[in-house]
Parts: C-alpha cells; structure tokens; sequence
C-alpha cells in the first residue's frame, strides 16, 4: 500500500494539533476567560504536529529529500499548501510559546505591544488550524482514488473530527493538568502562573460542545456518504461499500459510528449540565473523550486504507 | 506539433514485446512474478515495469490492450508533486528522479494508476516515453518493437485522424462501440488508443478526471465546516450562554436598585 500507518496517523495527529488549538481559541474569546486553556492547547499541539512531521518525512521514500519541499509553494498541489500551513502554524506557536514563557521577566504583564502583537498571532493561526485541518482532508480528496475524492465533503468529516478530537484532547489534558501537581508544576515551567487550573465547569461545557461538534460530524459523514453514492466518478459507488458492508466494514462501523460519534454523543448528553466534581460524570466525559480520539484515529485509518483498495 | 503514440488494440497480440523492449532499452530490473489465473505477465505495473499488455478474457476472445502512461496534456500527476518534480518536456510528462522525494502522490492522483513508487530507490517511475529516443529522431523503444503494427508514433494531430479513421472502419465491421480514446480526454492525450470496446470495458476511466477538479471546492468545504462548527456548538454553548447570563444578571441588579 502506498500510503499506510505513517500517514493516517500523521492525519489524526495534525487534525488533532489544529482542532485543539481552533477548540481552544474559541473557547478563550467567546468566555473571555479561560486563557490557560488556549495556552494548553498550544503546548499540546507543537509536540503533536511535530511527531506528526517526523512519522510523514520517515515515511518518504527518499527522507534526506524534506527540504525540496520548502523550495516549492505550488498552489495546485495540497501537499505543498499543507506543508506551508503546517510550518506556519507550528512557528508561530513556537514564537507564543516563547512569549508565554517570558512573561516570568516582565512583573507588570507583557508591554501593551507585545501582547496586541500576541493577541493579533493567536488570531492569526486559528486560520492556519482552520486550513490545517482543512488540508488533512483535501490532500485525499485531491486525487484520483474513488472513496476519497468521490465526494468534496471528506474535508467536512475531517475537520469535525479534528475539532472533535480536539475539544477531546483538551478535556483529557485539563484533567490531568487539575488531577497532577507534578503537571501543574511543568507547565508552570512554560507559561507562569500562580495556579495552573482549568475549571471544572469548563471541562464539563466542553463536553456539551464535543456532541454539538459530534453531530456536525455526523451529518457531515452522512452527506459524504450520499454525494460518494451518487458521484459520477466512476468506481465511487462501490467504494462506498468497502465502509459499509465491505472488508473495512467492521472498523468502520465499530471504531467510526459507535466509538468516534454514537458512545461519546450518549455520554455527553447523558452528563449534559452536570458538574464533573461527581467522579461517574468526570468518568463518563474522560471516557467519552478516549472514544473519540480512538475513534478518531480509526476514521483516518478506514478512509486512507479503504480509498486503496 | 506535438508527437504521440497510437495503440490500436484491434491489431494487438499481446506477444508483450513492448514489455521486453521497454526494459532493455531503459535497464529496467527483472520483477517477480506469480502466476496470476490469466495470461498477464506481470501482474501489475511497477516501478520496473512501465508498459504492460492487460488480457480481458470474454465469450468469443480477447481483449488486449498496452497500459502504459497516457502522457496526458492536464496531468493529475504533474499538477499534484509537492516537489516540483513532475513537469511537461514538450509533450512528455517527465518524473526527475533527482528531485523526486517519494511522497506517493502522484501514485494516488493518476486516473490511469500509472506511476509507482520504487521500493529500492524510494522515488516514483515510470514511462518516460523514451524521451532519449525521441529527442533523437527515434521512435519510443515499445512502438520500434511492436511486429503488428499495434503501436505507432508520429505527429498527434496525424494519428488521431489515422485512429479515428480506424475505428470507423471496425465500427462498420462488426465492432459497434469501437472508438478513439484520447482525443479529448483531459486535454488531450499522448498516448492515443483504437479500442474495440468501450473505455470501461478495455480498463480505462470512461471520463478521466482531473485530480485536481473541484478542489477549490473541497478545501471550502472544509473552511465552512470549521465556520459552521465555529457558530453553531461553540458560539451558542459559550457566547450566547455568557450573554445570556450577563443579561440575567443586569436585570437582577437594575431590579434591586
């Protein structure tokens, strides 16, 4: 198979970086608090994509070759849009990470320039996730395998699930972040703060949003499915099998619809307005967010698999 | 003017010495092969094996036909190589195989399945059309080999009113769906067939698309889903929620004044 495990979970990975960090973003300025939410976010992501970036250039047949990718910004082609995308969005969450780190030396907060010019780069990669995630989608649907770019609407599943997985990656990290002073005290090492604590309350209005999130997905998959069935590409109908009835039936029908959508939607809106002070409902949403970043993983997987078959 | 190959596949039969020419003249490896239930030797093409006669077996007899690389006008192939790599030398769609990272792209953007990435080497092959031949006043080595005259090389425009001709004639002998494909498809191949059935019958994509056909599209499809996502769980779950309360609490306090 040409394209096998390095890529699909470089797929996850990168979505997950960019939904984190979209997820995140939102989050911060619609609450207008929450502030160290977005710094995790960041934290999480640069290491994610830069795994992410490791898996993709091993698997290159020729790896030493990387940097012929960043001599070339050709339009036509996803993977070099990707690539500039991708280098964006880790540098500037590489230079916010910096800032973050030392605001330690200035005791009256960052100078008003520095933190607009912060404020103006947060903003400014919520569009490089946007296109990050997007792009995740688009370099299958650019080509000419059937399932892939059969329907435009994979890029739609894969940035759903990628803010699925990351509004799920985010749940996860707060919880361990609030559970562990030994993470407490790391990430004091990174971004200064008296005390590293993402409310309860947060966590558990993340969970309500991941089923919104969950559902845009759903109806995403849906629609890929339709348009994949009555696409005039040829070969698009029968590839649509392959998912439902065919050798990748189980895993997509295990891993895809019931771990990545149907369990966590039922476990969310089962803990909808409580508190995750009571241990069954943090539970339940930690449980919830494992499933859909599994989940997550094995949507990637079925999709880059099933499109080569 | 532009050069191209014609293969008529009414005159094909399937003595594979394109195959064995193809590897002499471009040191292509021996593969290993396995007996697959037909005749086909290889299985597939490959990084190694850049020309291959398919056989369709069917009441009444054969279908044969040459795959190899179309050399299309509109290359999927070209269009889609993040390295540049991939670029139109006159005619011929060319792979430099001191730029080419091995990324797989092209594999997965060619409607006709014909670059293949080389296991050994790690970069992507396949047909050159022996532009070392052709450049030199010689014709691909597939086309000087061929002892039917199934495979012919010349001027383009030349060829498709040969190949036109042609299937007219075999339309008028018993072939009705005979055809000429290549004309048209993706603005216009360089490898031009004769067929005596239809694309799809003969394995080749009845409506060839561009890779990168409705591509704007997709990468939009996906902005609007994060806007969507944006508005919709985020939006009314945060924003909305805060106002909401806010509003809640400032008629709560403008009740007790």
């Amino acid at each position: 198979m040409n394209w096998s495990a390095p890529i699909y979970v470089y797929l996850w990975l990168a979505g997950m970086a960019g939904g984190a960090y979209i997820a995140a973003y939102l989050t911060y300025r619609f609450t207008g608090a929450n502030r160290q939410l977005f710094r995790l976010a960041t934290y999480m992501g640069i290491p994610l994509a830069v795994i992410g970036v490791i898996l993709l250039v091993a698997d290159l047949g020729r790896p030493l070759r990387f940097w012929h990718l960043l001599i070339e910004f050709r339009v036509t082609s996803p993977m070099s849009m990707g690539t500039w995308i991708l280098m964006a969005w880790v540098l500037i969450a590489i230079v916010l990470a910096v800032v973050w780190w030392g605001e330690r030396y200035f005791s009256n907060g960052l100078p008003t320039n520095l933190k607009r010019l912060t404020d103006l780069l947060s903003g400014l990669n919520v569009i490089f996730a946007v296109l990050l995630t997007t792009y995740t989608g688009v370099l299958l649907a650019v080509s000419n395998q059937s399932m892939w770019a059969g329907s435009v609407l994979l890029p739609s599943v894969f940035v759903a699930s990628a803010i699925s997985t990351g509004i799920a990656l985010l749940i996860l990290g707060a919880m361990i972040t609030n559970a562990s002073t030994e993470a407490r005290l790391a990430l004091n090492q990174f971004s200064f703060a008296k005390d590293w604590k993402i409310s309860n309350h947060t966590i558990a209005r993340l969970a309500e949003v991941d089923a919104g999130v969950i559902i845009v997905e759903l109806l995403a998959l849906f629609g890929y499915g339709v348009w994949l069935a009555n696409s005039s590409l040829e070969g698009a109908g029968e590839s649509l099998s392959v998912l439902l009835t065919g050798p990748l039936a189980a895993p997509f029908w295990i891993g895809v619809v019931l771990m990545a959508l149907l369990i966590p939607l039922w476990l969310d809106f089962a803990n909808w307005g409580k508190q995750i002070e009571s241990k069954a409902v943090a539970r339940a949403i930690g449980l919830s967010s494992l499933c859909v970043i599994g989940g997550g993983l094995i949507l990637r997987a079925v999709i880059t698999i099933g499109g080569q078959i | 003017m532009s050069k191209a190959r014609l293969i008529d596949t009414s005159k094909c039969m399937a003595c594979r010495g394109c195959q064995v020419a193809c590897k002499q003249w471009n040191g292509l490896l021996a593969v290993t092969t396995e007996q697959g239930g037909t005749y086909e030797n290889p299985r597939e093409l490959s990084a190694n094996t850049w020309i291959r006669v398919e056989f369709r077996e069917r009441s009444g007899g054969w279908l044969f036909r040459p795959h190899t690389c179309m050399h299309c006008t509109d290359a999927s192939c070209e269009k889609v190589c993040p390295a540049g790599a991939i670029s139109h030398q006159g005619e011929v769609v060319t792979i430099d195989q001191a730029r080419c990272i091995g990324c797989g792209y092209c594999v997965e953007a060619c409607p006709f399945h014909i670059p293949h990435k080389d296991e050994v080497g790690g970069t992507s092959r396949k047909c050159t059309f022996c532009i070392d031949r052709i450049t030199n006043g010689l014709e691909p080595a597939c086309v000087k080999t061929c002892p039917s005259g199934a495979l012919q090389f010349g001027e383009r425009s030349d060829l498709v009113d040969q190949g036109n001709r042609k299937a007219q004639q075999l339309r008028a002998a018993g072939f009705p769906n005979a055809n000429l494909y290549g004309e048209y498809e993706l603005g216009g191949l360089h490898t031009l067939y004769v067929l005596t059935e239809r694309p799809s019958v003969m394995g080749l994509p009845e409506n060839p698309q561009l890779a990168t056909h409705a591509a704007v599209t997709k990468w939009l499809a996906g902005i609007v889903t994060a806007g969507v996502i944006a508005v919709v769980p985020f939006w009314l779950l945060f924003r909305r929620k805060k106002e909401l309360s806010e509003e809640k609490q400032s008629k709560v306090e403008g009740g007790v004044k």
